[in-house]
């Protein structure tokens, strides 16, 4: 397995530090994986203060990123770590933007959630929204499981998730449309709406982005920009040629 | 006793070299007979140690190799440990198996964890709540895969006495309760068990007291504002007053219940730590002291000894209503000609706010059940008193939101101390009062 890779290292203080990075990336992610949750309960719920709350913790989820991405500069700097080591690193240091940037989306999602708590909810409960919701929680989840596990084709697989999210996206957009057509008094609503599932496809965005650094920390393949099926043939032919 | 057929290898050595010696005579070459004769037995137990080594390495113990004299003993001395070894491993393995079966069969999740947290087993029952995959992740650190902040928190902070709930983070409404219980040389056991259920019906019972009571309030308040006009009215026929002021009392004594339970079930609502606000304690003690003096009944002695002027942080109105909850609970259990005395001080473990009466004291078995909600140690007694039984409830969760403890201290028919203790970072040396007034002159 890969997690082996870690471990065999003359100093063990340099597996410890990698240890402890990667153990903080994942606590950083649990934390959002906890912002995404109450701010869309704070939605469904119409919970102006559990909103705020959620948009008032964000600066913690900075907090998180600028002491992660320190502790790698130092790694860097003091150990100059080579292959899947330095690997992880740049790995980390990118998958932390995007957890960041997850949590930005959040805030958004809370302050607008505290602000639609004020006025009536549609008779559906944003059931469609919490659908979706409840399908980009699960692919941030499997994102950060693989990301522990450092399972690449768990990490691809959920990759393919978010193609759910983008259709999901689209299909609430043109209900919105719809609404703010058949009665303009819910134009303001819908547009809020709007906002809130395109943070959501947005986060699903970054998981994706996560997923990738995965793949790129256990096979050293940057697959960015390339389609899924590619990156698959090419995942296949490596492990034929290295069973 | 033959040491192994160590002796018969013994006399054939020398019969042997007897042979070669005696031919070498006979054909003048005993040297080279005698070496000739060492020779062949040192090649001949070459050759067994060989096949003994062979058949050691090949890991078939039951091809045992046909060996003569001690080399025979040796290979059945070691055919004879190995399956001893074999026998008390079956043995243990068999055990061990069943107890996995057992602990994987139990309703509730078992994950068993290293000093460092890492996943070193779990069942199948922990598989399924906490979405863990097969045998890949033993050796992985828990909280990087049960990353809910709460537990994170729960597994650094080392306090195992109470399991911490925790929402699902796979988007299905779903609650876990887990529970860390240390064993052996630092390793933890950790339980997990499903309480969706009891969390809805928590949610649920909360949800119910909070309607239920607002919506109690507005028929109250109407029935109350009419009885008050009957009973000041003077055409009412006098048989009908006394019936009319119990209603009046019992009105009273409902709307002091729906009170309690409103502000509880807000305590409640949110468990978020109070704010920081300054509250002058000793002016506030001064205050408590008048409102018990402007009871009908009240003991003929309330005093006040504030030890120090330090300002307590915290949330004005809910201190306040703690309080008062302490000081009323005393001045309605103590008799006329009894005391009560309310106390502030403040040393290195922190403020302490006690209320002291010389009052009817409360059996040690009720007291660690008295901030219940509703428990009453005498239902007779306290119904007359007029408590709604929410307010020690009250001041538990004041308390708890403040960070502070309450301790109990009575003995039956003596009095009892109520203390609360807050810790120091929640109080603040007072202004100077001289500099204060200064301060707001310039």
């Amino acid at each position: 397995m890969q997690a082996a890779d870690i471990s065999h290292h003359t100093s063990r203080r340099f597996n410890e530090d990698l240890e402890r990075v990667r153990s903080k990336v994942l606590a950083m992610g649990g934390f959002v994986e906890d912002q995404l949750s109450r701010s869309l309960m704070s939605l469904v719920d119409a919970d102006s203060s559990l909103g705020r709350a959620v948009a008032r913790d964000d600066y913690k989820v900075n907090g998180m990123e600028v002491s992660i991405d320190e502790d790698c500069s130092r790694i860097l700097a003091t150990r100059s770590p080579a292959a899947g080591d330095l690997r992880m690193i740049v790995a980390t240091i990118k998958t932390i933007t995007d957890l960041e940037r997850i949590g930005d989306e959040c805030e958004k999602i809370g302050l607008i959630a505290a602000r639609l708590a004020t006025i009536e909810r549609p008779a559906d409960r944003y059931r469609e929204v919490k659908h979706l919701g409840r399908t980009v929680q699960m692919l941030v989840h499997d994102t950060l499981d693989a990301f522990a596990r450092l399972d690449a084709d768990a990490a691809l697989k959920t990759c393919r998730q978010d193609r759910v999210v983008d259709e999901e996206y689209e299909a609430i957009q043109r209900q919105c449309i719809t609404f703010m057509m058949e009665d303009p008094r819910t134009i303001r609503r819908a547009l809020d709406v709007m906002w809130v599932v395109r943070s959501l496809e947005r986060i699903g965005d970054h998981a994706k982005n996560i997923c990738e650094y995965v793949i790129y920390m256990v096979h050293g393949k940057d697959v960015r920009h390339t389609s899924l099926d590619h990156i698959e043939r090419e995942l296949a032919e490596r492990a034929v040629r290295q069973p | 006793m033959n040491f192994g057929g160590w002796l018969s290898l013994t006399v054939r050595l020398t019969v042997a070299l007897a042979i070669g010696l005696v031919l070498g005579l006979i054909f003048g070459v005993p040297w080279a007979a005698l070496a000739l004769v060492l020779a062949i037995g040192l090649a001949m137990q070459w050759l067994h140690l060989l096949r003994l080594l062979r058949w050691l390495q090949a890991d078939q113990t039951e091809l045992a190799p046909e060996l003569p004299g001690p080399w025979g003993h040796l290979v059945a001395m070691i055919v004879r440990l190995y399956r001893r070894k074999q026998f008390h491993k079956q043995r243990l393995l068999r055990l061990l198996r069943e107890l996995r079966r057992s602990t994987a069969a139990m309703p509730d999740g078992v994950v068993v964890l290293n000093p460092q947290a890492e996943i070193l087993w779990f069942n199948r029952t922990a598989a399924r709540l906490l979405g863990f995959r097969g045998k890949t992740d033993f050796g992985l650190r828990i909280e990087n895969l049960v990353r809910q902040p709460e537990f994170v928190r729960y597994l650094r902070g080392g306090q195992f006495a109470t399991p911490v709930i925790v929402r699902s983070s796979a988007g299905a409404e779903q609650y876990l309760s887990l529970q860390i219980v240390p064993y052996g040389a630092g390793q933890l056991l950790t339980l997990v068990r499903d309480v969706t259920r009891e969390a809805r019906l928590e949610a649920m019972r909360k949800d119910f007291v909070a309607n239920a009571s607002h919506e109690l309030r507005s028929p109250l308040t109407v029935i109350a504002g009419y009885l008050e006009t009957l009973t000041t009215d003077g055409d009412i026929d006098p048989a009908l007053a006394g019936p009319l002021q119990e209603m009046q009392r019992q009105a009273q004594r409902m709307t002091s219940i729906v009170q309690d339970l409103i502000e509880l079930s807000r305590l409640e609502s949110s468990d978020a730590e109070a704010a920081h606000q300054p509250i002058d304690v000793v002016a506030l003690m001064a205050q408590l002291r008048q409102d018990v003096l402007a009871r009908p009944q009240h003991p003929a002695q309330v005093q006040i000894r504030a030890d120090s002027n330090a300002m307590l942080l915290g949330e004005e109105l809910q201190i306040h209503s703690a309080f008062a909850n302490l000081v009323e609970n005393a001045a309605k259990y103590t008799p006329a000609d009894g005391s009560v005395q309310i106390r502030w001080w403040v040393d290195e473990d922190g403020g302490h706010f006690s209320v002291t009466d010389t009052g009817i004291g409360i059996a040690s078995e009720h007291i660690p059940r008295l901030t219940e909600r509703f428990y009453r140690v005498d239902a007779g007694r306290s119904r007359a008193t007029g408590g709604s039984g929410l307010g020690l409830a009250i001041v538990k969760h004041v308390l708890q939101r403040h960070g502070a403890q309450l301790s109990i201290d009575s003995q039956e028919g003596r009095g009892s101390t109520f203390t609360c203790h807050f810790p120091s970072e929640r109080l603040r040396a007072a202004m100077n009062v001289a500099s204060a007034v200064a301060a707001s002159v310039q």
